[in-house]
């Protein structure tokens, strides 16, 4: 967890709202990839974790609690909302060929993601954006730590075959690669 | 899909195919570049909304006494004295 100091929902909940909105934000739109939703859901995390604030108990640091509210609410507006199995066809759109590399590949890393269950990107996003170890990213999504090792090797294997298949096809996406294999 | 997860491993990249370090910067780069339309940075900070709807406040009430003032209108005018005496 990357908190410079640990805030007391109870006492300092504006500073923290400031502090763990922008990476909390991420985290849930890494899982369910629709910025809207994402903002919606944020709010709604930091609604119910200020309702809930008195009794935070500090088991866990403050971040990997409002990380543990918003992503269950991410998993279960897609499983409300039942948006997982349309979720490829609805958010992949072409990138725009005037785009620089570095955005072509976040368009292909988007496209990765999608082939992903939620759970898969919940882990993909704990580990590799919030820097979480496995223990900590298993104590946010309340699984054991072997599951969390088991998604994240399973979500990544499915990224890698995603994005090298990506790269096949055809010469007009050949430009792509540069941006991918290049950094 | 069962797939077995190797410790402290990374896996190399093929010719086509990130490797898992790449995959990792990948992903970092693309969550950072996510940013929210609104949030706790968007618009001026609560402080200087209250402070300028005050300051607002105090002018209109001043420019309304003024004006009164110098007009003589409503309670600001000179009142009928009853000048009977009884």
């Amino acid at each position: 967890m990357t908190d410079e100091r640990e805030l007391d929902p109870a006492t300092e909940f504006r500073q923290l709202y400031d502090q763990q909105y922008l990476s909390v934000y991420r985290s849930i739109r890494g899982v369910v990839l629709d910025p809207t939703a994402a903002e919606d859901l944020t709010q709604e995390t930091f609604v119910r974790a200020y309702r809930a604030r008195h009794r935070y108990t500090p088991t866990a640091p403050p971040g990997a609690w409002l990380r543990r509210i918003g992503i269950n609410l991410a998993i279960s507006y897609l499983r409300r909302q039942k948006l997982a199995r349309v979720l490829p066809a609805r958010l992949y759109m072409a990138p725009d060929r005037r785009d620089y590399d570095r955005a072509e590949a976040r368009d292909v890393v988007t496209k990765a993601m999608t082939a992903l269950s939620p759970k898969l990107r919940a882990a993909i996003v704990l580990h590799y954006y919030d820097g979480l170890t496995r223990e900590e990213i298993a104590s946010v999504l309340g699984v054991p730590a072997g599951t969390v090792a088991s998604r994240i090797a399973k979500a990544v294997a499915i990224m890698r075959k995603s994005i090298g298949s990506d790269q096949d096809l055809g010469p007009e996406r050949s430009n792509s690669e540069g941006a991918l294999r290049g950094r | 899909m069962k797939v077995p997860y190797v410790e402290d491993k990374p896996t190399p990249g093929g010719f086509r195919t990130p490797s898992e370090d790449d995959l990792g910067r990948m992903i970092r780069d693309t969550v950072e570049s996510w940013n929210p339309r609104r949030g706790p940075d968007s618009g001026p900070p609560p402080w200087l909304l209250y402070t300028a709807a005050s300051a607002a406040l105090v002018v209109i009430l001043l420019a309304a006494f003024l004006i009164g003032s110098a007009l003589q209108i409503g309670a600001l005018g000179p009142q009928p004295v009853n000048a009977t005496l009884h």
